[in-house]
């Protein structure tokens, strides 16, 4: 027994065979994807249909008579393939232009789907990567709070599957070449033919074996669901994880980066936020370690992103070339960060030191009186930032680098009164270290037997920090003294005394250098 | 290069002329040319003949009026147009020339 189909061909109906239908059906279609879907291939095509119908007519002199798969393929033959035509006309003749116009249409592909394949028809609608078109939807799924979803889910409904070659090559559009439909049909053959032996194979199992095989098969099935879905989340919780992260680290870095060019965006617009860093670092080699570090924190939360892109959407990649790439990458950001810290630590392996001695001319002087200026920079914005006694001060827009000197009392071997400051600083060499030595202001005034010391040094506008350091030092002859003023708590330095007095307790007070030291000279009054 | 590819490129050229020539001096159905041509070993499988027609036809050298059939479907009588017929002639006279060359060639070879 056999099905038959009533089809019309070019006005005259038929009965038709369903295997020879089947067979028909595909060679117009191989035909019709030849010719085009232009006027010229439709009119070619109707030729050729009336041709056909002209020889079912003529062999089914009897009105009754079915069409067979054998009269189909002897069309077939007298016909021709598309390949056939190929050959007659040289193959120079592929209507090719009029495939590549063939109109595209939107199907769910079902070939290359994780959810509905809703995002794999659209990329082979656009003709683009579905990967990337899955982490847009995905993006704008999570931005638009689910809305995009419900986009996906209408497109799911409404866009049909495609089931059949026809379909699948439209879905393609100008891929639907002569030869990708035949190898298509041939593998939709193959595949038919390969699960129909199965489908036999099956049949001759006892019926508890296939019922065995069926609870195995559902078991089976049911676990593979799972772990996709397990698969799937755990590559859910990557992405999110490593698509923050990598903001994080871009924006720091962005952040970083207008830190360092003085932009005012951390604090507030209204204050100019200074280079900081440039006082410390060159300027570029801060840009430089920042990309380093963000690309050797970035690429660990990249390849994080990548894995969970890949478990949830399952695609094939070239995993070793991105991954090998990637540990390249971060093991040269890795060293590249080395020989930068390597080059700022030897902005700061020499030191060296000027010093500036001078006697104060003060015969009458008993007892010197040292005091502190005032602090004029005590009203400015200060910023939260202090590294051994440094602090940065924001005046009138600028920054400005201030540093506390440190300031001793011993005996003088002379009979005057010396002041020695001594002005020290690292660099690469000792001449760079001089350099930024020389660069350090530092200012006192004298008014008879009072030496007013400002309460810190400055680094010149451009300077840089190079742990600069300022030595006071005051020599006292024997049977002179000194005041030492309340506010020079903030410069004195550990100064020795006979009494062994703290810091703290030695100002506002005079003390008398005597042969043994400094000693703590009684108030007479 | 293949022996097809020349003989399949020598034959087009050729296929185009022959149709004129089936059809110069009486209007001809599709099986009546493709009779004529398969005869004459010009073509192997009809379905090239019908681009062939449409795409003559297009270029103005064809036309075409329907007729009823008593069997089948109603069919597609091809014939000349005048310019069809020109071209005809110009065909005619280039084949001679080709035969004529190609003769000229190989007595000169012998």
């Amino acid at each position: 027994m056999k099905k038959t189909f009533t089809i019309n061909i070019s006005g005259t109906v038929f009965h038709i065979e369903e295997d020879a239908y089947d067979v028909l059906q595909k060679y117009l279609i191989n035909l019709k994807n030849h010719f085009g879907n232009n006027e010229e291939g439709k009119e070619i095509i109707a030729d050729i249909e009336a041709r056909i119908a002209e020889i079912f007519s003529e062999k089914s002199v009897d009105k009754k008579m079915v069409v067979s798969i054998d009269m189909v393929n002897e069309i077939v033959e007298v016909m021709g393939t598309p390949e056939d035509f190929a050959e007659e006309e040289g193959e120079e003749e592929q209507p090719s232009s009029a495939e590549s116009k063939r109109k595209r249409r939107l199907y769910r592909d079902p070939d290359h789907r994780v959810l509905g394949g809703v995002c794999g028809g659209l990329s082979a609608y656009f003709n683009m990567d579905p990967v990337i078109l899955r982490i847009i939807f995905a993006v704008v799924i999570l931005a638009t709070s689910g809305a995009g979803l419900l986009a996906y889910l209408i497109l799911w409904i409404a866009v049909p599957k495609a089931i059949n070659t026809t379909q699948r090559l439209e879905m393609r559009g100008q891929e639907a070449t002569v030869k990708n439909i035949e190898k298509s049909i041939k593998e939709e053959v193959a595949e038919v033919k390969e699960s129909y032996k199965k489908f036999k194979e099956s049949d001759t199992y006892s019926k508890g074996k296939k019922s065995m095989a069926g609870a195995g098969d559902v078991v089976y099935s049911g676990t593979k669901v799972l772990l996709r879905v397990i698969v799937i989340i755990i590559g859910v919780v990557l992405i999110i994880s490593g698509f923050f992260g990598l903001l994080g680290i871009i924006s720091s870095v962005a952040i970083g980066q207008s830190f360092v060019d003085g932009w005012p965006l951390i604090w507030s617009p209204e204050i100019h936020v200074p280079g900081i860093f440039n006082h410390f670092v060159e300027p570029g080699t801060v840009t430089f370690g920042l990309i380093s570090i963000g690309l050797l924190t970035g690429l660990p939360l990249l390849a994080l992103l990548f894995i969970g892109t890949k478990l949830v959407f399952n695609y094939k990649t070239n995993n070793a070339a991105i991954g090998l790439s990637m540990v390249a990458l971060w093991l040269i950001s890795l060293v590249a960060l080395i020989v930068v810290s390597a080059g700022q630590v030897g902005n700061y392996k020499s030191q060296s030191s000027i010093t500036d001695n001078s006697t104060i001319s003060c015969d009458s002087c008993q007892t010197l009186y040292l005091k502190l200026g005032e602090d004029k920079y005590e009203d400015y914005a200060e910023l939260d930032f202090d590294i051994n006694d440094f602090k940065m001060m924001v005046v009138d827009g600028d920054e400005v680098m201030l540093g506390q000197p440190r300031l001793d009392v011993v005996k003088s071997g002379s009979n005057n009164f010396t002041i020695n400051i001594k002005k020290a600083s690292r660099g690469s060499s000792r001449e760079n270290a001089k350099e930024s030595a020389e660069d350090i202001i530092y200012n006192y005034e004298i008014n008879d037997s009072t030496l007013l010391f400002d309460p810190y040094f400055i680094l010149d506008d451009e300077g840089k920090w190079r742990d600069q350091d300022v030595d006071i030092t005051i020599k006292v002859p024997e049977g002179k003294a000194i005041y030492l003023g309340e506010k020079m708590v903030k410069i004195i330095h550990d100064i020795e005394n006979v009494s062994n007095t703290w810091d703290s307790d030695m100002v506002g007070k005079i003390w008398e250098m005597k042969p043994e030291g400094l000693t703590l000279k009684e108030v007479e009054n | 290069m293949k022996i097809e590819n020349a003989k399949a490129q020598m034959r087009k050229g050729v296929l185009e002329y022959c149709i004129l020539l089936v059809l110069d001096g009486k209007p001809l159905y599709a099986s009546n040319i493709i009779q004529a041509l398969k005869e004459a070993k010009l073509i192997v499988v009809e379905g090239t003949l019908y681009p062939l027609l449409t795409r003559l036809k297009n270029a103005g050298l064809l036309t075409y009026r329907w007729e009823e059939s008593t069997q089948g479907p109603p069919r597609k009588y091809y014939e000349l147009t005048e310019s069809g017929r020109s071209f005809l002639g110009e065909l005619e006279r280039s084949w001679g020339e080709l035969v004529e060359a190609v003769g000229t060639v190989k007595n000169n070879k012998a």
